[in-house]
């Protein structure tokens, strides 16, 4: 114990030299890291990406490619601007009012930081699943027909059906397909018209991720969606994101080393000050990570 | 006498002590009871139970109280029963008790000594420390209880032996009012037993912090009680005076009721106050049929009005307006315009809209200004019920990719409902039983003849506004307004009711219609809780 405090002092000590040098070592990596090849295409590419909240700089100058089909983790301590690079991706921080985005975000090759963007389409192709459960207080059903719904995808109600446009059937088909896809279907299916608040913590969050599978996205963000449950949840929805994987893009924040190092292919450490330090294969992060700063957070010497 | 008791955390026996206790608390609780009684003269002063006046067993219950009291107290000083007491009975403790002595000694001293002010301020000021010191230098078990107890003895011992008594009666110098003794007594043991029972409490409970709890306790309850009885009181009050006028001429079979698509008549109940109108020639029952359609169609009205633009200005304010002086200033307003006095917005309506819509008294226009006392309640309250919509709900539909208009109306609006619904009812309970405003825009002929067809009076035009009500342009009666007419009016037309009797049973019928209106708004916002939330 008093080791290691002795330690950390004569690390602190000295900062002024040894962050320069740990900083032009991360420029010199970053170049290499930057040509991170992986087989496919990429889903997302993101260039140059700066977000301030007033004075803040909170993102800075963020570059990387996501893979489509795969799960991307973002790590990092708490701060350091993997949830605001997270909610660049579906445009979320223009609901900030005091956030400013610079740089560029494509989508299949389509810029999404333009004017003109149709936010609605946007983020029914990016889907997002937050960090405590937010199911609207309504039935398990109307939950997942929701989105859909205000979407006009599916009709339902009287005008519906004085028009000859009712689209229970679908619904209810939908409904079923994303339960199963979230695992959710065995649990609830008798009682669908129940209000959703009424289930447990991990079945409320498999509900959010079904919510967001309803609208047919091709990318699901997650934002640390395993951070308010018991271990045999987290367990389900780490089962659920790498099953997702086979069809979905998956980018995943986490806080939990473990659970980057268990379902993720590729991981990005973000380190205090809103930079992505290094990005590569989950492995090669975790066993033989070219940065000294990124093996003490990984180490837990640091973070 | 010794309690043994089997361990230091559990006490299952109750004892002699505790059982002294409990009998304080009930002879105190049965005085309060009784004092009330006689204070409303439910009870006769000169009621004797076993030979004694009801007044001087009031006496002897503060005496007996007192009795007990002591008894628990010392009992507990020397140890003779198991108690957590304080070192001392507090502060509090010692403002009140010092406070009693110095009344105590106040009166004294102008009894005995003359009214010179030196002398009986110091006396009483002299009566007040040393009551303040017995409370608050011994142990708590015996500063609790026999500093009161010497008061409740005192004032108990006075009223027992006939000193104070009904035909006695309390005429200071400085108070124009001569208080008779059938009413100082009451009002000495509603407080005495309030004491006592505070007093009674701690000692019930060993003293410490648990019986200063239960103290408190104790006197909240006795507190709620009596506001619930009062409310009951009032209540019983209207039903009791207007009963009689509001079942005048009523039948469980006297009536006829012709079903509408059969075409068969049916013995059906007879209501004559509730279905006749008040004037008129035939009318054997004045009734209030025209006042009580006028009263909903007035809180219809102002509730269709009220309700929209409130909601929809809480929704422009939290949702879309930006924080900052603007929304400031509409608060103030908010708040301002909801504290206005009535007749103030009857005047405005009598200066700016009579002239304008109706040119006379009317059903419209007195919707209109209901309508503007309703808005700041609603706007208010809903604007609290759509801020404590959780933002998660906002976030969850925007990341679905659902406009902000769509989650506004399909997600904030209904989560909010309940808390809307609250302030609507809470308004409709105001307006219901205003009469200012009404008398100013509303009102015509105090007991109309026929009741208002608002319903049948549309009618189609060729000209702009191309749909006209006569009924809505036309005044009308209202329940309070009747109420109002009737009691200030001079001879009820009829000789069936005297003005008094009317007023009782349109009052009664006013209290039921606000009743009704309550059910409803309660019933919905039960019904929109149970789907929002998981019950």
């Amino acid at each position: 114990m008093s080791e290691a405090q002795v330690d950390q002092t004569a690390e602190t000590e000295a900062p002024g030299e040894r962050v320069t040098t740990s900083g032009e070592s991360d420029e010199r990596i970053e170049d290499e890291w930057r040509d991170y090849e992986f087989a496919g295409r990429a889903k997302l590419s993101v260039e140059d990406l700066d977000v301030y909240y007033g004075d803040d700089h909170a993102l800075k100058s963020v570059s990387m490619d996501i893979p489509s089909e795969s799960v991307t983790a973002l790590i990092g301590p708490s701060g350091c601007g993997k949830s605001t690079f997270l909610r660049c991706l579906n445009r979320m921080n223009d609901r900030v009012k005091t956030a400013r985005i610079d740089g560029s975000v494509e989508l299949e090759g389509e810029e999404i930081y333009r004017d003109g963007t149709n936010l609605v389409e946007l983020r029914k192709r990016v889907g997002m699943v937050f960090q405590s459960p937010n199911p609207f207080p309504k039935s398990i059903r109307d939950n997942i027909s929701y989105g859909p719904r205000k979407h006009g995808d599916i009709n339902k109600g009287l005008l519906a059906r004085l028009l000859g446009r009712d689209d229970t059937a679908e619904e209810a088909e939908l409904v079923e397909r994303t339960l199963e896809q979230a695992a959710l279907w065995e649990e609830v299916n008798d009682r669908l018209d129940d209000n959703a608040l009424g289930l447990s913590g991990g079945q409320q969050q498999r509900l959010c991720i079904a919510r967001a599978l309803a609208t047919d996205p091709d990318v699901l963000l997650m934002d640390e969606p395993a951070s308010a449950l018991d271990p045999i949840a987290t367990a389900k929805i780490e089962d659920l994101i790498e099953e997702l994987a086979e069809e979905y893009t998956v980018v995943v924040v986490t806080h939990n080393m473990q659970q980057a190092a268990r379902i993720s292919d590729q991981t990005a450490v973000f380190l205090t000050g809103g930079e992505l330090v290094e990005y590569d294969d989950t492995d090669t992060i975790f066993e033989n990570p070219e940065s000294q700063r990124v093996e003490d957070y990984i180490t837990g010497k640091f973070g | 006498m010794s309690n043994v008791r089997d361990t230091a955390l559990h006490s299952d026996e109750s004892t002699t002590s505790e059982l002294a206790a409990d009998g304080v608390l009930t002879v105190s609780f049965t005085a309060f009871l009784v004092s009330w009684a006689l204070l409303f003269q439910w009870l006769d002063e000169t009621t004797t139970v076993a030979g004694l006046t009801v007044l001087r067993l009031l006496g002897v219950a503060l005496v007996v109280a007192a009795g007990g009291l002591v008894a628990t107290g010392v009992a507990s000083r020397l140890d003779v029963v198991d108690t957590t007491p304080s070192p001392t009975a507090g502060f509090s403790a010692g403002v009140v008790v010092g406070l009693l002595w110095s009344i105590f000694g106040a009166l004294l001293a102008t009894a005995l000594l003359g009214a010179g002010t030196v002398l009986w301020v110091s006396t009483a000021l002299v009566f007040g420390v040393v009551g303040s010191l017995t409370s608050v230098l011994p142990r708590e078990d015996i500063g609790s209880t026999v500093p009161v107890s010497l008061v409740l003895a005192v004032v108990g011992g006075a009223i027992a032996l006939g000193r104070i008594d009904g035909g006695w009666s309390w005429d200071p110098a400085w108070l124009s009012a001569v208080v008779p003794g059938s009413e100082l007594v009451p009002i000495l043991v509603v407080f005495g037993s309030l004491l006592a029972v505070w007093s009674g409490a701690k000692a019930r409970h060993g003293f410490g912090a648990q019986g200063r709890e239960a103290a408190a306790f104790a006197l909240i309850g006795t507190v709620v009680f009596g506001m619930l009885s009062v409310l009951a009181l009032l209540i019983g009050f209207i039903v009791v005076n207007g009963l009689e006028t509001m079942l005048t001429g009523a039948t469980l079979s006297g009536g006829r009721l012709t079903l509408p698509v059969i075409d068969v008549t049916i013995p059906w109940v007879s209501f004559p106050f509730l279905t006749n109108v008040t004037g008129g020639l035939y009318v054997d029952v004045p009734g209030v049929l025209p006042a009580t359609i006028g009263t909903l169609w007035l809180v219809f009205g102002a509730v269709i009005f009220a309700v929209p633009l409130g909601v929809g200005a809480a929704v422009f304010l939290t949702e879309y307006a930006e924080r900052g002086r603007f929304t400031q200033v509409v608060e103030v307003a908010t708040n301002g315009l909801w504290s206005t006095p009535s007749i103030v917005f009857g005047l405005f309506g009598l200066a700016f809209l009579v002239p304008r819509i109706s040119g006379g008294n009317s059903i419209i226009v007195g919707q209109l200004v209901l309508g503007f006392m309703l808005l700041p309640l609603v706007l208010i309250t809903s604007r609290e019920a759509i801020l404590a919509v959780p933002d998660e709900y906002r976030d969850a539909s925007a990341a679905l990719g659902v406009t902000k208009w769509q989650t506004i109306r399909s997600v904030v609006v209904p989560a909010a409902m309940p808390g809307t619904i609250t302030g609507v009812i809470l308004g409709v309970g105001r307006i219901a039983g205003e009469t200012a405003p009404l008398l100013l825009v509303f009102g015509g002929p105090p007991y109309p003849s026929q009741t208002p067809d608002v319903l049948g009076s549309f009618a189609l035009t060729a000209t702009p506004p191309f749909v006209t009500n006569e009924a809505l342009l036309a005044p009308a009666s209202a329940l309070p307004y009747q109420l109002y007419s009737t009691i200030t009016a001079g001879v009820f037309p009829k000789d069936i009711f005297t003005n008094q009797e009317f007023g009782w049973g349109t009052a009664l019928v006013l209290l039921l219609v606000v009743i009704g209106l309550y059910a409803i708004g309660v019933g919905s916002r039960l019904y929109f809780r149970r789907k929002l939330h998981h019950e």
